[in-house]
């Protein structure tokens, strides 16, 4: 017989445990489902999961997926520990790249110093200024964050559909759907020669430990918890609850600003249209798989990033297509909701009745 | 015709409690039957089964001999069982007619002939053509009872009915049920409330933790005897001590005024009243007559004009709750879970959310972590919360525990004045004299204390001072000795 027995408490070590428990019941998974498509399971996994980080290169092209998602993610941490659900990263990120694209762009004849400050303090700025949509809308008019948040990805990403294809683009560029090459200044610089990680890293473990301290040190991480579990009780405790709503929405934008900057600024150097592979959707995943805890982030990003490296690699030796990343990113986020059922229950294997 | 109603061996378990464990009971008709028991006792459940709500995991139910297969709702009232939940189910909108006929597929206008000769039998009277969001608490009741009426039932199940009624609605709701008994129809009366079922019962069935602990005869028990078998043990009665009042005044509200854009909350009319230290007014009130923007006025969390609020020679009207604890009041608002406390976040967590200067949670921006463990272990000890883990989510923590650790909160840091609001709402007997002694204890620590309550045991109990709040508007201030139930009855309803 097998029951089901409610926990007194949730158990900290599952709490913990759990999202390692989702990494292995994807992995058997996802053998399985190699298996039935006709692969050799090991054989497809070792594909996706470790011939991509085998060499130096491999594991510089890790970093630099990892670097955005975990960037988002923590600025996502931040609104969804207060209970806010900006799932529109994606078009935060977009739109900081738009902005601090745009100042690039203006200075793309000149070098100096300043000028990379500039940029990525616009990109920041834009991805504020993005969220701060939702974030009014939802204080002031009572809308759901979640569908404005959204809906405004799309609009983002048309934005620079029209920006690159038409008035920014390079008027030297045969007409592709992309701007001028910025400046070297305008450049975030890369860490080693030949491989493509650039000191955009720098920024998301910056992020790492400015979450960190302000969630668990201080006052106003503690008010934006608050406000974030009950705005009633934020009122009654005396906090200014919808600020607080405000200023997580604007953490998380500048958070998704700066990857935005990172994608454009970094190896490519130009705004074109597509600056994300959907880092801000994935990053969702990757601050639940994080539990929300700047080290779990960190490590929830690698693993996810290495599912967006799987999939090249298994498009270019197993013909198989590179979606099936996403397929993986599914079954990481399904298998630890699902796991999470244990965090309040456990099963309890008993005799045979009677 | 005799009607009997068997529950035999029923058990329902849920994942971590077991709900019913083997209960069985028998009624018949022609008596009224209480069913009593603490919050959590199990009381609901059984009745959620009896009315097909909740299908039991073991057990069988009679009713005149044959077993009845109750899989949902409709099958209950197929066999004549009618069920008045302590919550409305009415649709607002919809006329009374419109709400009597919705589950019905006899004629219209034989079943408003039906309709109004239950009316006229009972002495019932409710315009039937008017929007049911027009009626009060207690002709919504009679609503709800007509449309179980109209089926005919053999079985009549009242959840905690007087929850929501004032002590005039109450004594004529009991009329009916002794009418409904006298007509044959079997009465299961689930309450809490012990007075009732001495005034109304003929038989008491004592749930607790899930176990029938016991079925008597009313006559052969009294109020303490019933609440001796609902708790498990002895209980102290407490009784609050009559002190010589002071005339030192602490706070003096002004023609405080609240005009409220949302249409569902109470606007407030020049209230004026004023407490002395060591003072305990009690505000009474049926639920929904402006209590909870009072309180929200007095808290902070609705700001007012400056000078509608005079505290200790402060015009504080403008503060808000936060500005307004460095004044040394202290508030514990109604909800527990929604507003009083996070569930989510572990106790000492919540007990951070109550930021007196004075306890130092938070220096220059940062949190002093030590400073409020150290603060809530003290809470914990001092006000007998049951748990030693402050780690906990405060969710784990029973309701009378949450409230213990609530209002301790607000007290450990003595302030002058404590501002609560149906402060035992919900909670088990034990729970509720030990929050009143702790209210009693600080009156006579001369710290005063305003009671929001629709509760008018426990105001009538604690008060010195007793107003009513009617529509936004608070009576004369009486002096509570000088007060009745009966008369707290009247003014609660509206009248004079």
């Amino acid at each position: 017989m097998i029951k089901i027995v409610k926990r007194d408490q949730p158990s900290r070590a599952i709490f913990f445990l759990t999202p390692i428990l989702a990494i292995f019941l994807t992995l058997v998974a996802g053998g399985l489902i190699f298996y039935i498509i006709g692969f050799k399971p090991f054989e497809a996994l070792k594909f996706f999961f470790i011939v991509p980080i085998a060499d130096m290169y491999g594991f510089s092209e890790l970093l630099l997926k990892a670097t955005p998602l975990c960037l988002i993610a923590i600025g996502l941490s931040f609104c969804f520990k207060s209970n806010n659900w900006n799932i529109g990263a994606e078009g935060q990120l977009t739109f900081g790249a738009i902005v601090s694209g745009g100042v690039a762009l203006i200075f793309y004849e000149q070098e100096g110093f300043y000028i990379l400050p500039i940029v990525i303090l616009a990109g920041a700025i834009g991805g504020m200024l993005y969220a701060s949509i939702p974030a009014i809308l939802k204080t002031y008019f009572n809308t759901n964050e979640i569908l404005v948040s959204l809906m405004l990805v799309y609009v983002s990403k048309l934005i620079l559909d029209y920006l690159v294809v038409g008035p920014w683009s390079n008027p030297e560029g045969f007409n592709f759907p992309e701007t001028r090459q910025f400046s070297d200044s305008a450049r975030l610089p890369i860490l080693f020669e030949g491989l493509r990680i650039h000191a955009g890293i720098f920024l998301a473990l910056a992020a790492v430990v400015a979450s960190w301290f302000i969630f668990y040190k201080t006052y106003l991480g503690f008010q934006m918890k608050v406000s974030g579990f009950s705005l009633k009780t934020a009122k009654y405790a005396g906090y200014k609850g919808k600020k607080m709503i405000i200023l997580v929405f604007l953490i998380s934008g500048a958070c998704a600003g700066l990857a935005g900057v990172g994608e454009i600024t970094g190896p490519i150097g130009q705004l074109h249209r597509e600056v994300s592979p959907d880092y801000g959707f994935t990053a969702i995943i990757v601050a639940f798989l994080g539990r929300l805890h700047p080290i779990g982030i960190i490590f929830a990003s690698l693993i996810v990033a290495i599912t967006y490296l799987g999939a090249e690699t298994a498009q270019i030796f197993m013909q198989i297509p590179k979606y099936t990343g996403q397929v993986f990113q599914g079954m990481i986020l399904f298998f630890l909701l699902a796991s999470d059922y244990l965090l309040f229950f456990k099963i309890k294997f008993t005799g045979l009745k009677k | 015709m005799n009607t009997n109603l068997k529950i035999s061996n029923v058990t329902k378990i849920y994942p971590g409690c077991v709900a019913n464990d083997n209960v069985s009971l028998e009624f018949n008709s022609g008596k009224i039957y209480a069913l009593l028991g603490e919050n959590g006792a199990g009381k609901s459940t059984l009745v959620k089964i009896l009315s097909g709500v909740i299908i039991p995991d073991e057990g069988k139910i009679y009713l005149n001999e044959n077993n009845l297969k109750l899989n949902s709702p409709l099958d209950a009232k197929k066999n004549d069982i009618g069920m008045v939940f302590q919550h409305f189910n009415l649709f607002e909108t919809l006329s009374v007619f419109e709400n009597l006929i919705i589950d019905s597929d006899e004629q219209r206008k034989s079943l408003r002939e039906k309709i109004d000769s239950i009316m006229k039998k009972y002495n019932f009277s409710i315009d039937l053509d008017i929007p049911v969001l027009n009626l009060s608490a207690g002709q919504k009741q009679k609503v709800e009872i007509i449309r179980c009426l109209i089926r005919n039932p053999k079985v009549l199940i009242m959840d905690e009915p007087t929850s929501v009624l004032t002590e005039q609605e109450t004594s004529e709701l009991f009329l009916s049920l002794k009418k409904f008994s006298e007509e044959g129809i079997l009465i299961i009366y689930i309450t809490h409330k012990l007075k009732e079922v001495m005034q109304l019962c003929d038989e008491v069935a004592v749930m607790r933790r899930g176990k029938l602990v016991s079925v008597s005869q009313i006559k052969n028990e009294n109020i303490e005897s019933l609440a001796n078998k609902m708790v498990g043990q002895n209980l102290k009665t407490i009784k609050k001590r009559k002190t010589k009042t002071s005339s030192d005044q602490l706070i003096n509200i002004t023609n405080l005024n609240f005009i409220s854009e949302d249409p569902f909350e109470t606007n407030l009319n020049n209230i004026n009243f004023s407490v002395n230290r060591g003072e305990c007014l009690g505000i009474a009130g049926i639920s929904g007559n402006g209590q909870s923007e009072l309180f929200q006025v007095l808290s902070g969390e609705i700001l007012s004009d400056k000078n509608s609020i005079e505290y200790n020679k402060n015009y504080i009207g403008d503060l808000n709750p936060q500005e307004r604890r460095e004044y040394l009041m202290a508030f514990s608002p109604e909800d527990r879970l929604e507003q009083a406390a996070i569930p989510q976040m572990a106790i000492f967590e919540n007990v951070a959310l109550n930021n007196f200067k004075s306890s130092n949670f938070f220096n220059n921006g940062l949190i002093n972590e030590n400073k409020i463990k150290e603060h809530s272990k003290k809470i914990i000890s001092d006000f007998n919360v049951n748990t030693d883990n402050i780690e906990l989510k405060s969710q784990f923590l029973s309701g009378g525990n949450l409230q213990k650790l609530i209002i301790g909160r607000e007290l450990i840091t003595a302030p002058d004045l404590l501002i609560c609001f149906n402060p035992t709402w919900g909670l088990d007997v034990g729970a509720i004299n030990y929050i009143h002694e702790t209210l009693i204890k600080i009156n006579e620590q001369n710290k005063s204390i305003i009671l929001i309550s629709t509760d008018t045991d426990e105001l009538l109990k604690l008060s010195d001072k007793i107003s009513v709040i009617h529509k936004g508007k608070l009576s004369n201030i009486m002096n509570a000795d000088e007060v009745t139930s009966e008369k707290l009855g009247i003014l609660m309803g509206g009248g004079n």
